[in-house]
């Protein structure tokens, strides 16, 4: 009943290939951009820095593994790692006196290479190997962040983050690392975007669902997976480099360890694979459910006067958590996206029913 | 019933701002001086919609008579049009009457004995046609046409190696036209200017229901009237966006594409092929739409489908609201004001129901609608007016230029066909036939002057229509005069009224009435394969064809329920007793139908003698035999045992 497409028509290829060619859905694209921008003075400032600023940071991270995994099809365990690199990468830089602009460039490139050398040793195998593969290159990270100490500092050290310049302007508020990941986001998504309709994009599709079938029709599967890897590392260290400048404020191992690679993980796939708004809603799932899980478990025990011990207390919501993630995956095994896909599908032909054929 | 009023008149509203003594080319050309750059035809082709400006329309149409010149084409010959719509087909309807030729359209799935006696007639050297298909047509037919000297098609594809003499390109004619004037420029202006109001502007048949179709030439000053009288009269506005998808060879296409779409500066889009037509249409949602009840109808079974197919709460809503939007017209037929209630609940409806069905079926713009042609279901036109499409209905002839009277917008009145336009004045005779008078009237038919002297007579067109007018001036048309029928009885009905009201059942696409001189009405069914196949589908019925389908007994109860329905708004001596499902549809090739669908009642009914006589007995099955000719020319014979069922 929202989506009207009536009168809906193009009389040139350019305005015909638009992103969101049903109004409603643009209208829907420019409220939420809305929202973004407004957030900061919408929002209070606990709900910026504890809820939005790590959501914006944590999407736009899913959202490069998405690319590697819901795209290419190939399976990335230690994705913490890539960003780390970049988050190591940005600080050296920075201190070492170059701009943050060109430590951010650094930092992805940096988790590029690394990346890609490992993800080209990796390629050799596939599937879960290759899930294997990308699993050691996180141990490997881990030991050279912990054991080199002109990279980590030294066993369990910190590194503080210097204070940001970003185009001129000297950020040191929450809104300003708000915007700083707000804008990244942007770019990150508006990228996906049209890399779902270009030559790469589809090509990646290609590859993803069948390797060998994507070689017989001419797309270069090694060539494809490797590039694939690039621009995923790419962004993954970006990623990795604001969520250290933007929420971190410092860098210690510790905050890319393997769990870290697998809630990642658990963001793409509970989002949807190979969906944008998936990752959104992923992220947004992993990240902010535990925290609203512990103050409703706890705010029903209080309300039902439940004398529950403080231990139990504290592990029912991962119990809740847990269920809630074997649930979607069993009912909805396409993630979230396909969630909110269907509902605006129902939508979208109301009254008509589907069709069936 | 009381018929007093014998004569009607219509009142202008206002004045147009163009006379009748013009042409549709000077109509044209003063629109590119106009408004030349302003999109004036659209085209979805290549998965855009190519634009075409009214200077474009006008250089189009002037550069083909140009070229049609130079390959020796004479004033007041025919060219001979057949295909779907397609601007370069409207570009040569226009261009052939700018060289005072008339363009005479022919359906595009006309058969050949068709598009023979079309060209017999008045000799064609000229044919015009759209693609391959139509090309072969023609190659075909040549000899036996033997006047056919030049065949221009407008789509090349398929057509490369084809070496048959005469055969042109529309680019190659444009191209003429366009060196032709570059070597004289003042041929232009020539061209602009060189037809007359009293000249041709098309060359139409009439639909021919009681037999062989009439050429009716329409003149500019004709069918400009009409336009005129259609725009004083308020039933028409300047700048409306309309689909171009009415059949070529059909007055009405002429009538409002072209004529009234110059005229009144409309926006005409056309579709990708007709199978497109729904989806071209939601993507432009057109402000106005003309269209048969016939294809209100089809459009109609569309949303009745769609429901089918809906979960439980979809239908729900759907329900809920549409009953109200009908309990809402009934009332404002009756003349009362819908409650406070139900004002607000049309309010949620829109949003809800109306709107989203509207959008889906791309009506959403919809500023002015028209059924006419022939009478529509009063449910299916319930169902529009609930929906909130203020459909009216438009009564008008071939003979006349199609505009005769409309209703007026907020007049909901199923059984009128509204006040006559200004200069349009109407006369009841004796025999209760419909008269008319109007500049837009025709002055005889082509090369016939034994029906023309039948038809017109002082200058009052014999319609053929039986009807009355109201006191307040509204016209009654209760149908073809040669429709009227009486039972043995002496209950006097008119089928098609029965039939239309049958048909608002998504299972029926065609049903003939019978009746004439006996004791009782009996009918025979078409039903309809879309709707009664997804039927079947969803309660996991298996059939092999239209005819095994048709014969099921489940489908028996379904068309037994949509009579049953139907018998209950009529007194009973009109009740349809019992009916047959036929096993094939009725189809214009087989002549069961015009091209426009509507029934040849006498052709239906000597074909299916034997069913008719089944129906009157009391036997329950009877078996026919029918012939077909295969498209190889051989004929074999198909028996068939169709089922008698008691209502």
């Amino acid at each position: 009943m929202f989506y009207r497409q009536a009168g809906v028509h193009h009389s040139n290829y350019k305005t015909d290939s638009a992103l969101f060619p049903i109004p409603f859905d643009k209208w829907s694209i420019y409220t939420m951009l809305a929202l973004g921008i407004f957030a900061p003075a919408i929002f209070g400032s606990f709900a910026l820095t504890s809820y939005l600023l790590p959501w914006m940071i944590w999407a736009g991270a899913a959202l490069s593994l998405n690319l590697l995994i819901g795209w290419a099809g190939q399976f990335h365990f230690g994705y913490a790692a890539v960003m780390s690199i970049g988050g190591y990468t940005a600080i050296h830089a920075t201190l070492a006196g170059i701009p943050f602009e060109i430590a951010l460039i650094l930092a992805g490139l940096m988790s590029m290479v690394v990346g890609v050398i490992f993800g080209a040793a990796a390629m050799r195998v596939k599937g879960l190997y290759l899930a294997l593969a990308t699993l050691a290159m996180q141990f490997v990270v881990d030991w050279v962040l912990t054991h080199v100490p002109a990279i980590g500092g030294g066993a369990s050290a910190t590194l503080q983050a210097p204070d940001m310049t970003l185009l001129g302007f000297k950020i040191t508020s929450e809104v300003g690392y708000y915007y700083v990941a707000f804008g990244w986001l942007l770019l990150v998504t508006l990228f996906l975007l049209n890399m779902r309709r270009t030559g790469f994009g589809r090509a990646l599709v290609a590859v993803r669902e069948k390797d060998y079938a994507a070689s017989i029709l001419g797309v270069n599967s090694f060539y494809f997976k490797s590039v694939a890897f690039a621009v995923s590392s790419f962004m993954g260290g970006v990623s990795g480099a604001i969520l250290v400048f933007c929420f971190y404020h410092a860098v210690t191992p510790e905050q890319f360890t393997v769990n870290v690679s697998i809630q990642l993980l658990a963001m793409v796939i509970v989002g949807g694979l190979g969906s944008i708004i998936g990752s959104y809603f992923g992220a947004a799932f992993i990240l902010l459910l535990p925290g609203a899980l512990n103050t409703l478990v706890a705010y029903v025990s209080e309300l039902l006067g439940l004398q529950i011990g403080i231990e139990t207390l504290a592990h029912l919501p991962n119990l809740f958590y847990g269920i809630l993630i074997i649930g979607f995956l069993l009912y909805e095994p396409l993630g979230l996206a396909k969630v909110y896909d269907n509902i605006r599908k129902y939508l979208m032909v109301w009254p008509f029913g589907y069709s069936k054929r | 019933m009381t018929q007093q009023v014998k004569m009607a008149e219509g009142t202008a509203l206002r004045q147009a701002d163009f006379s009748n003594d013009t042409t549709v080319v000077g109509l044209l050309a003063r629109n590119a001086k106009e408004i030349g750059s302003q999109v004036a035809v659209k085209e979805k082709d290549f998965g855009i919609w190519q634009e075409y400006t009214w200077q474009d329309y006008l250089d189009n149409s002037i550069y083909f008579a140009a070229g049609l010149e130079v390959l020796g084409f004479q004033a007041e010959e025919a060219l001979l049009l057949i295909g779907d719509n397609r601007p370069d087909l409207y570009f040569g309807t226009v261009g052939v009457s700018a060289l005072r030729g008339s363009p005479m359209p022919a359906y595009p799935d006309a058969n050949p004995q068709e598009v023979l006696s079309f060209a017999h007639e008045s000799r064609v050297r000229y044919a015009f046609v759209e693609d391959q298909e139509q090309v072969d047509k023609l190659l075909d037919l040549r000899e036996e046409i033997g006047t056919l000297e030049y065949i221009i098609y407008s789509d090349p594809r398929g057509l490369a190696a084809y070496s048959a003499p005469g055969l042109v390109s529309y680019a190659e004619v444009i191209e003429k036209g366009q060196q032709a004037i570059q070597a004289n420029p003042a041929l232009y202006d020539d061209l602009v200017t060189r037809a007359q109001p009293s000249d041709a502007a098309i060359f139409v048949h009439s639909s021919g229901t009681t037999g062989k179709p009439k050429g009716v030439i329409l003149k500019h000053r004709n069918v400009l009237a009409g336009v005129r009288n259609g725009f004083q009269g308020g039933s028409l506005e300047k700048n409306e966006v309309i689909m171009g998808y009415l059949p070529m060879a059909w007055i009405g296409d002429y009538a409002f594409t072209v004529a009234a779409g110059i005229a009144l500066q409309w926006q005409l889009c056309i579709p990708e092929q007709q199978e497109t037509l729904l989806r071209d249409m939601r993507e432009i949602a057109p402000t106005f739409y003309l269209a048969a009840p016939r294809s209100w109808d089809n459009m109609l079974t569309n949303i009745q489908v769609g429901m089918q197919d809906a979960p439980r709460f979809k239908k729900a809503v759907y329900h809920y609201f549409m009953d109200l939007g009908f309990k809402v017209e009934k009332k404002r037929f009756e003349g009362q004001a819908p409650s406070l209630w139900e004002r607000i609940n049309r309010v949620v409806g829109e949003f809800f129901v109306y709107g989203p069905i509207k959008d889906a079926m791309g009506l959403s713009r919809i500023r002015t609608a028209y059924t006419g042609g022939e009478a529509m279901g009063e449910d299916t036109f319930l169902f529009y007016r609930s929906l909130g499409v203020a459909l009216r209905q438009l009564y008008g002839q071939t003979e006349s230029s199609a505009f005769n009277s409309t209703q007026s917008k907020d007049e909901v009145r199923l059984h009128t066909a509204g006040k006559p336009l200004p200069g349009v004045i109407v006369k009841i005779d004796e025999s209760g036939e419909l008269l008319l008078k109007s500049e837009s009237n025709f002055e005889g038919y082509y090369e016939n002057e034994k029906a023309t002297v039948e038809t017109l007579v002082d200058g009052w067109l014999h319609t053929g229509d039986a009807g009355y007018l109201e006191e307040d001036g509204h016209i009654v048309v209760l149908g073809r005069l040669s429709e009227v029928v009486y039972t043995a009885k002496g209950e006097r009905f008119i089928p098609n009224y029965i039939e239309n009201r049958i048909k608002f059942s998504p299972y029926v696409k065609d049903v003939a009435v019978l009746g004439r001189d006996r004791d009782e009405l009996c009918a025979m069914v078409c039903i309809d394969i879309d709707a009664v196949g997804n039927w079947a589908e969803l309660q996991g019925i298996s059939y092999i064809s239209y005819a095994d389908l048709s014969q099921k007994p489940t489908v028996y109860d379904l068309v037994r329920d949509a009579i049953a329905h139907v018998n209950e708004t009529l007194p009973e001596p009109l009740q349809i007793k019992r009916f047959s499902n036929l096993h094939k549809e009725f189809d214009p090739d087989d002549g069961e139908i015009t091209r426009t669908r509507k029934l040849r009642r006498k052709v239906v009914e000597e074909r299916y003698t034997d069913v008719i006589e089944a129906l009157y007995s009391d036997k329950k099955e009877v078996t026919v035999k029918a012939q077909i000719t295969y498209d190889t020319g051989e004929t074999g014979t198909i028996e068939r045992n169709l089922s008698i069922r008691e209502v």
